[in-house]
């Protein structure tokens, strides 16, 4: 129980606690604006904490990685833009809600369920650091594959109205991300000799593209057939206040979603988009409204939002005591454990213990503090956006697609690639193809295949080894096992309707 | 022939550089200096340019921001940096032998000499022969043994094909007469991961990658004649008699060609300063490596001279 001097050595520091809330403001506005990552932030932050004791600058940048997370589902919420990778599930019940007027209420629930999430997962990390750190270790290529599998048919099989244009579209989303080089044999594929391509294609810019440059074509669509004013963007009156009846049903949600993101979390690599996908899926999957959600239901954003945030605190376990950053933050937290001489290791919590935990301490004070500033400043925050109206907000969204796609990584390639997807994803829609599950199915293409070769390439090309290994045998059991749930419940609903009709 | 127009294109850009960008280079640098690292964190070569990151407060008078862009034995990053404006604001730190090699034995338009300035070395990785600490093999002879008795039952990780711990590794099997499986893992840090959790029943991996986890893994042998100036425990492959393939991989930074002489000489100059530094050494010996400096121009002969010994080696081992 370190965790309580830790905790009471921080709290009378009053400058380290200005470094905190100050950390938490200013992850927030990054996170929240589109094209600003938190990791390019603690990038360009860095050199400034080389002045700083190691505790501050770990803390520092620390918070802002926290609170960049959470900031990204400002950004969802509102503009339906994912503010980063990780809040790319939280706008898909998010934006319906901002466009429903409610806007507040929905960005209340997204700071709520982040902090109750990012609370879990640190208290998880303090609880449990030297358990996580040998889980993450017995897990190798065939547990992970075993994983992603489970990601896979959890998501897919949960979102999208046709089962067949769902499956074409995470299938389309598995072939761009086949394009560019093979993980194992390094050898191009899908690049037809061009350069860039080799590269593969970003996630970043083919996010943007598809979520947000489609959701304007689709907007522009529409707004030319309706010939006449949408009424949007009105404020509803009871649209910005969160009462406890509304939250409650929430509440199961954000916990499920903690331990999901918490078990991400453990896993290098993985990463916040992940869980907040898999959280939405189950959420979708158990919840009571399952219909309500995709158009605005409140429980789709505490889902994915207390995930995301859950994955930082033990994605520090790997990262503190094997070395393997889980993450660009982790990747720059350690250069910081490495600028200030501490040996980041499995001797480390014998070497900087105290450091350690007071490190802890401040990842918690930085929670409340975000959740704070969140919580009373992003009425204010929806209530100033809902008044710019459409014809320049639209115009606004627009330009800022462009510049964020070029800004994550300055290429014009990018930008290519995100106006690409934006008519891919505007056609999508325009056909009812699931936009969802093609970007989902992107993210996780990758890894899944990496990981699957590593482990045939461990068995000699034998398929037991899946089977053989019991943590790979519960995951592969637990993904087929949703597949039957899902396909069973496919059946009824289908002779649900075909009785319906007998009927008339 | 190759020669001449090499010279050919580098007086005109020279030319056309010193024309456009002489005001330029001169107030070079006022942004951020973007440092690619074409492998994942955690990694030889990443501790190198964070390293560098932090003792470059100073001597640079902008921040050098080390971004990381892994993938396919480091040519992902290459290929974005080779791209890139030459302004002297995106430069890559790689490992130059593993460099070298992928460009020598894929397929690409890259060429570690022509395409690139080559601005300084600042450090030296070399690969080892690593097992886990529970592993049944005690020495070298244990591995090679095991393996003879049961051919191709040994599974071995490393950092991605065509990457000098690779070759490395495969140096090792070849001239040992040996088969075994391997399991390309993206970037050092991920490989020792997986050794330590025995996802491999041995690794070619940086030899550094052995400090702070002494309690985890256990180097049976570098892969170099004599052993390493810091990781001194270790026995080398040279002293056991144990025949390897001699490949290291001198860490350089290079910049996109045409970026301006005035620009290269500045960073050259602002390395060696690095280099030098005690606070830089210092850094380096927490992950288990040491500054070894070298100019540009030595660093290219470096670079050359492997290029001309390791062809037949690569040859033999891709077909």
């Amino acid at each position: 129980m370190e965790i309580f001097p830790a905790l009471f050595s921080v709290i009378t520091d009053p400058t380290l606690l200005f470094a905190i809330v100050l950390a938490a403001a200013v992850g927030m506005i990054v996170g929240a604006t589109p094209g600003l990552t938190a990791s390019a932030a603690i990038a360009m932050l860095l050199p400034i904490t080389f002045y700083m004791p190691p505790l501050f600058a770990l803390a520092f940048l620390y918070v802002i990685g926290k609170s960049g997370r959470y900031g990204g589902s400002v950004a969802a919420i509102l503009f339906n833009t994912p503010g980063t990778a990780a809040s790319a599930a939280t706008q898909i019940d998010g934006y319906p809600l901002a466009r429903a007027g409610k806007a507040g209420k929905a960005m209340k629930v997204a700071t709520i369920s982040s902090v109750i999430g990012d609370l879990m997962g640190d208290i998880m990390l303090v609880v449990g650091v030297g358990f996580i750190a040998a889980i993450a270790l017995k897990l190798g290529p065939p547990e992970t594959f075993a994983i992603y599998f489970a990601a896979f048919v959890v998501i897919g099989s949960v979102i999208g109205k046709s089962i067949v244009k769902g499956l074409a579209s995470a299938l389309l989303g598995i072939l761009v991300a086949m394009v560019g080089l093979d993980p194992i044999s390094s050898e191009e594929r899908y690049t037809f000799g061009s350069f860039d391509l080799s590269n593969g294609i970003g996630l970043v810019p083919l996010m943007i593209g598809v979520f947000v440059l489609g959701e304007v074509f689709s907007q522009l669509e529409e707004r030319k057939k309706a010939k006449g004013d949408i009424k949007e963007n009105e404020s509803d009156p009871t649209g910005h206040t969160l009462t406890y009846e509304e939250y409650k049903p929430c509440i199961p949600h954000a916990v499920r979603g903690g331990f999901i993101g918490a078990g991400i979390g453990v896993l290098p690599g993985l990463g916040s988009a992940i869980a907040a996908f898999i959280s939405y899926g189950e959420g979708k999957r158990r919840a009571k409204n399952s219909e309500q959600w995709g158009k605005g239901a409140l429980e789709g954003v505490a889902a994915p939002e207390a995930a995301n945030n859950a994955v930082s605190g033990p994605s520090m376990a790997p990262l503190l005591t094997l070395g393997i950053p889980g993450s660009t933050i982790g990747a720059i937290l350690l250069g910081v454990f490495l600028i200030h001489g501490i040996q980041v290791g499995p001797t480390l919590f014998l070497t900087d213990k105290e450091l350690v935990y007071q490190l802890f301490a401040c990842g918690m004070l930085g929670i409340l503090a975000y959740g704070i500033i969140g919580y009373f400043g992003a009425t204010q925050v929806a209530r100033l956006i809902l008044k710019v109206p459409v014809n320049v907000l639209y115009p606004l969204i627009f330009m800022t697609a462009f510049v964020a796609s070029y800004s994550a990584r300055g290429s014009m390639f990018d930008v290519t690639v995100m106006t690409i997807a934006g008519f891919v994803g505007w056609l999508m829609r325009k056909y009812d193809f699931n936009v969802a599950a093609f970007v989902i199915s992107f993210v996780l293409a990758k890894g899944a295949e990496e990981t699957f070769r590593q482990s045939l390439l461990m068995s000699d090309g034998g398929a037991l080894i899946f089977v053989e290994r019991p943590i790979a045998a519960a995951f592969l059991l637990l993904g087929l096992a949703a597949m039957g749930f899902r396909i069973r419940s496919i059946l009824k609903e289908r002779q649900v309707a075909d009785g319906g009709l007998g009927d008339a | 022939m190759k020669r001449r127009t090499f010279i050919g294109s580098m007086a005109a850009s020279a030319a056309l550089a010193a024309s456009t960008t002489a005001t330029f280079a001169a107030e070079w640098p006022r942004r951020p200096i973007n440092l690619v690292v074409p492998y994942k964190a955690g990694g030889g070569t990443d501790a190198y340019a964070r390293a560098i990151s932090a003792a470059a407060e100073g001597i640079l008078d902008v921040p050098v921001v080390v971004v990381n862009k892994p993938g396919s034995g480091g040519l992902n990053g290459a290929n974005s940096v080779v791209g890139a404006r030459p302004d002297g604001y995106t430069m890559m730190m790689t490992s130059g032998g593993s460099f070298l090699l992928s460009t020598m034995t894929r397929d690409t338009d890259i060429d570690a000499l022509e395409s690139f300035e080559v601005v300084a070395q600042v450090g030296q990785l070399r690969t080892s022969l690593m097992v886990p600490k529970n592993s049944p093999y005690q020495s070298v002879q244990d591995v090679i043994d095991a393996a003879k008795a049961n051919p191709g039952s040994l599974r071995w990780a490393h950092s991605g094909r065509g990457g000098f711990h690779h070759v490395g590794g495969l140096g090792f099997l070849a001239n040992n007469g040996i088969e075994a499986q391997d399991v390309p893992f993206k970037g050092g840090g991920p490989t020792r991961a997986a050794l330590i959790g025995e996802q491999a029943d041995f690794g070619f991996l940086g030899v550094q990658q052995l400090r702070g986890f002494e309690e985890q893994l256990r180097a049976l042998a570098v892969n170099s004649a004599d052993r390493d100036t810091i990781m001194s425990d270790v026995p080398a492959f040279g002293e056991l008699g144990v025949p390897f393939a001699a490949v290291s991989s001198p860490v350089i930074v290079f910049a996109p060609k045409g970026t301006p002489a005035e620009v290269i000489s500045a960073m050259e100059a602002a390395l060696a300063e690095i280099a030098a530094k005690p606070q830089f050494a210092e850094l380096l010996a927490e992950r288990g490596t040491g500054p070894v400096y070298a100019s540009g121009t030595d660093a290219k002969a470096g670079l050359a001279a492997m290029k001309a010994d390791a062809a037949p080696l690569v040859q033999s081992l891709t077909n």
